[in-house]
């Protein structure tokens, strides 16, 4: 079966002061479509580091990265991004919900930017909201939100698309730990029931045990852990 | 330490505060510095001239009988108790002193000693020069300074060889007189040297001779003992002559240019406040940034009292920076301004001639001062916003935002306060400009306070069509801006400011040159205008010579003739300038502002020996309505004038005593004319006459012979030259405005990078991210643009109705031009847009993940 997701050789480094520190060194990896995968590893450990160029939010030093065996360090900036911000739904620790756009808004944020029509955005955001159990507060500025509503919200935004792949950084990092295991149940729930592939990482066991495999990143290498 | 650290690791940020203060002190020290100079370089002139005078005998342009200071020296009565030194002052011109404006004095050097200490034999001039100074004719001494300047020496002594070194061609009165330089002058003292610069000593028979005043002296000087009665000899002076204290004289010339200069510093106060604006905006944008850094070191035991003096401190630094840097700049910035300045003394009120820029400590210590105060007060809200964050609990964004709102809201009522009382302040009847500048200053700051609220309410009320017409960037666009306020309102403001004063100045230059255009239209009525070239672009300060007169009343195609005599008579409220015409034909009838009767009826009473009156003249003297007297001092004695009306006239801020040139002729017994105004038959060709008579009067080179289309032109041109500072002073403001914004821009984007990063995970593209930030600053741009609208027209009203009426006495006529509004407006959102180009490129390098990492 091929892959839905692979990368090969996957190299990353970053300068800090005159210093070069090696994040991801001919890392590694290949996912299949529909799998939910927990990548473990410590702090500065390159986590997030991956999922930015899985995303290509950045580009790396070498290697390929091919999504649907498409190579996306080949693309251009311009159409990774274009990619991105079809194919791929986002969760970040911090929630990074736009302050400046209700609830309701930044649900329909990826559909708008997808040009989806303006009846559309308003439905598929309203179920999205709904299966996250706050259609009550699509009014609702952000700041007005506890952390773990903001945390639902911003699952909605990453599953309103339908993207094939969902990338969470820390999803549940700060969040406490009743929210944060809420929150995993209903964001594998939700990715199992789009049939989406999910990348979580995490430095948390709880939140790893919703994956159907596990892989540590140790030394700018991925491990199969389980 | 942390202060110094924070600024170095914002440069950008650091740069960008200092250039702002630095713009506003040079423009307020290069202005104070042309200011400065100009007044330095007349007030030595006056004092090489006064010297130790107390009093002086006057009688205006006839001068004084030299006869009268023969009495005055003969006379047992006036010879022991009073010290007297004649005096003939010219002004003239030569090519061998670089073209530009000298004082030519004529004096007695025998009678000089008491008076001016710089021809004291033996002292600090060779006595044989002041030898040659009464024995060879035509001869001149210039100071050691002046002659080494412009490369010439003096003739060889002993015996006095008038050789072709030492010639110098001096051109007074529209004629060229051969003078010869046989010594030169060394003042023992820096002061005398400096007041020397620009001054020519020769005997007083040459003067006469070369300004063509025989007979006649300027003014007698005089040194009264402390118990003299001036007034005995004020009732022995013969008709026509007057006694002055020497100090109201030299003050009476001084004020002339008062109000140009007070203009002049009200506009560079304003480019410091657009400075202060600034630096306010920088401190809150860097306090705002650090709200959990002053969080944190308020908890490890730093007290309030440490956190304000620590931002204070930062705020100390960039002003002391910034002020020196703008020292520096004010001084370069000066050499261009002092001669703006000087050439509008020039041209509208005395001679003048700065030959370098003086550096007075006082202009610098105010600027440098300025400067520095100016941050520390500017930072001082911003300061205490910093010592008032509690201990680890710095506010939330929400909570900040909140606050925004209300401080918008407080800060609006306060703007209204504020512009109401500078109303206030602007009904006070005063011709003082301080008072009247406090209030305009007061009305436009009070404006400016409105921009937050302006922009708040302008962006939700466009957020909904804006969402519509153009998705969700233009629905982030106008919330972004909303969300901004705590960072961008006061570069807003201080934008708002600057295109406002934009408008004002446009709208109140446009004004006066449509108000000039017109006057010049009623009153410049003849074909062709004769005059002599003076000093001066536009006062008639040369008399005509009478064959030219002659000359051009013969030609044949000549219908009539006004001749126009422009001379200083002394007034009970001191000199003013008397023109008198011919009075054949009536001024037009639509530049009367108020007269007796009608005009025709005003005009008859001209004829029969009434007067008319500038505005700017009867507004200097208190005189509102005609009906009364105006007592000038005549040849034949003090003479009351009826006063018949008051008269448009933008030819001088001085004003003008108007009367039919019969009268004239008869009362002060002169025949001489400045003017010479043609009235061409009709179908005659206005450029072939013209032509016609300026190669017929070829032998008198300093004679102009002007079409009146040509006449009007020049007018202009001194108009738009007399503007010239203020135009660019105004775009200073705007400059210093423009670095604001991007400051504001820049400062923003940094704060808005994990924003940026997450949009940019999202899937806005390089080209969006883009447009969303000049969709957000071209929406600041409009709504500093939209309250610069009425802002502007405000100002404008107030320049146009308070500020120019009472500088200057002159009513102008507002007009607005829609065209200069649309352009403000758009030189606001173009402003904007221009300082978001920066910041936009500065987001296409930024990567994403460098955002998001800065979690």
């Amino acid at each position: 079966m091929t892959a839905f997701l692979r990368f090969h050789d996957l190299t990353k480094s970053y300068y800090e002061g005159d210093m070069q520190r090696v994040v991801l060194q001919n890392a590694h990896a290949e996912f299949q479509s529909g799998e939910i995968t927990a990548i473990l590893g410590k702090s500065g450990s390159g986590k997030s580091t991956l999922l930015n160029l899985i995303s290509g939010i950045d580009a790396p030093d070498s290697g390929q990265i091919w999504v649907e065996g498409r190579d996306l360090t080949t693309l251009s900036e311009r159409d990774r991004t274009l990619f991105r911000r079809a194919q791929i739904g986002f969760v970040f620790q911090f929630f990074n919900l736009i302050p400046t756009l209700t609830v309701g808004e930044n649900i329909s944020l990826p559909l708008e930017l997808n040009r989806i029509s303006r009846p559309q955005v308003h439905k598929k955001a309203r179920e999205m909201l709904d299966n996250v159990g706050l259609l009550d507060r699509w009014e609702t500025f952000p700041e007005k939100l506890s952390g773990g509503e903001q945390q639902r919200v911003a699952l909605a935004r990453a599953l309103v698309h339908d993207p094939l792949l969902i990338l969470a950084d820390e999803p549940t990092g700060n969040l406490d730990e009743e929210t944060g295991a809420q929150m995993m149940t209903l964001l594998a729930h939700l990715t199992r029931e789009q049939n989406g592939t999910l990348l979580i990482v995490t430095h948390s066991l709880e939140a790893a045990s919703h994956a159907d495999r596990i892989l540590r990143l140790s030394h700018g290498q991925l491990i199969e852990e389980r | 330490m942390l202060s110094l650290r924070t600024l170095l690791r914002h440069p950008i940020q650091f740069v960008i505060m200092t250039l702002g203060i630095a713009l506003g002190v040079a423009v307020m020290v290069g202005i104070d510095l042309a200011n400065a100079s100009a007044a330095r370089a007349f007030d030595l002139s006056t004092s090489a001239i006064t010297g130790r005078a107390t009093h002086a005998i006057v009688a205006g342009d006839q001068g004084v009988d030299e006869s009268l200071y023969v009495r005055l020296r003969t006379d047992s009565q006036w010879r022991d108790t009073l010290e007297s030194a004649p005096l003939v002052i010219a002004h003239t011109i030569s090519p061998q002193l670089g073209g530009v404006p000298f004082t030519l004095l004529g004096i007695d050097p025998f009678a000089e000693a008491p008076f001016r200490s710089y021809l004291n034999p033996g002292q600090e001039t060779p006595l044989e020069s002041i030898t040659s100074l009464l024995t060879v004719p035509g001869s001149i001494l210039l100071s050691a300074s002046t002659a080494q300047r412009y490369g010439l020496q003096p003739c060889a002594q002993r015996p006095v060889a008038l050789d072709d070194a030492c010639h110098l061609m001096l051109s007074i009165n529209g004629e060229t007189r051969d003078a010869y330089l046989i010594g030169l002058l060394e003042p023992a003292d820096d002061f005398s040297r400096r007041a020397l610069d620009t001054l020519i000593l020769t005997d007083i028979s040459t003067a006469q001779y070369f300004s063509g005043t025989r007979g006649k002296l300027t003014q007698i000087d005089l040194i009264l003992p402390d118990n003299f009665d001036s007034k005995v000899l004020s009732k022995a002076l013969p008709p026509g002559t007057l006694l002055v204290t020497s100090e109201i004289r030299n003050s009476q010339v001084a004020e002339m240019t008062a109000a140009f200069q007070t203009n002049l510093t009200a506009l560079s106060l304003l480019a410091l406040l657009v400075g202060i604006f600034l630096i306010y905006n920088a401190m809150t944008f860097s306090v705002v940034q650090r709200r959990s850094l002053f969080g944190t070191l308020r908890c490890i035991g730093y007290t309030r009292e440490q956190v304000f003096v620590m931002v204070l401190g930062e705020a100390a630094l960039v002003g002391a920076l910034g002020a020196m840097l703008g020292l520096g700049l004010g001084i370069l910035l000066g050499q261009g301004a002092v001669r703006m300045v000087t050439q509008t003394i020039n041209d509208l009120y005395f001679v003048v001639n700065v030959l370098g820029i003086q550096l007075p400590a006082s202009s610098l210590l105010k600027g440098a001062l300025a400067g520095f105060f100016a941050s520390v007060f500017a930072a001082a809200p911003p300061a205490w916003e910093a010592a008032s964050v509690l201990p680890r609990l710095a506010l939330s964004r929400a909570g900040l935002e909140s606050k925004t709102q209300w401080v918008v809201n407080r800060v609006a009522v306060l703007g209204v306060f504020a512009a109401l009382i500078g109303a206030v302040i602007l009904t006070i009847p005063t011709r003082d400009l301080i008072i009247s500048f406090t209030g305009t200053f007061a009305v436009v700051i009070g404006l400016a306070a409105l921009t937050p609220l302006v922009t708040v309410t302008l962006m939700r009320f466009v957020g909904e069509p804006f969402g519509k017409l153009f998705g969700l960037l233009g629905r982030l666009a106008p919330r972004n801006v909303i969300r901004s306020q705590s960072r961008t309102a006061v570069a807003v403001a201080a934008l708002m400011i600057a295109v406002s004063v934009t408008i004002g100045v446009q709208v109140m230059i446009a004004s006066f040159r449509t108000t000039v255009t017109i006057w010049l239209d009623q009153t410049m009525r003849g074909d062709i205008y004769i005059s002599a070239q003076g000093l001066s672009a536009t006062r008639l300060d040369m008399p005509l010579d009478p064959r030219v007169i002659t000359l051009a009343n013969s030609q044949p195609m000549i219908q009539s003739s006004i001749g126009i005599r422009v001379v200083t008579v002394e007034s009970e409220h001191g000199p003013v300038e008397l023109l008198a015409t011919s009075p054949e034909r009536p001024i037009d009838a639509r530049l009367f502002l108020k007269e007796q009767g009608n005009p025709q009826q005003a005009w008859q009473m001209v004829r029969e020996g009434a007067v008319l009156l500038s505005e700017p003249l009867a507004n200097r003297l208190g005189i509102s309505t005609p009906g009364g007297l105006l007592v000038l001092l005549t040849p034949e004695g003090w003479h009351s004038f009826p006063i018949a009306g008051i008269y448009a006239d933008y030819a001088s801020t001085r004003g003008t005593v108007r009367m039919s040139l019969d009268v004239y002729q008869h009362l002060w017994s002169d025949e001489q004319l400045n003017g010479l105004v043609l009235f061409l038959a009709p179908r005659a060709d206005i450029d072939t006459i013209t032509a016609d008579l300026r190669a017929q009067l070829t032998d008198f080179p300093a004679i102009q012979v002007n079409p009146s289309g040509a006449l009007r032109q020049d007018a202009l041109v001194v108009f738009d030259r007399t503007f010239a500072i203020t135009t660019a002073m105004q775009l200073v403001t705007t400059l210093v405005a423009f670095i604001g914004v991007l400051s504001s821009l820049l400062a923003l984007q940094l704060e808005k990078a994990r924003e940026i990063g997450i949009l940019r995970a999202l899937g806005l593209n390089l080209a969006e991210m883009r447009r969303l930030t000049l969709w957000e600053t071209g929406l600041l741009g409009a709504s500093a643009g939209l309250l610069a609208l009425p802002t502007g027209y405000i100002l404008a009203w107030i320049l146009i109705f308070v500020i120019n009426q009472r500088s200057f006495g002159w009513t102008l006529q507002m007009q607005v031009d829609p065209a200069s509004f649309i352009q403000a407006f758009l030189l606001s959102v173009g402003a904007a847009l221009l300082a978001a180009l920066y910041p936009a490129w500065r987001l296409s390098r930024m990567q994403a993940a460098e955002a998001l990492r800065g979690e």
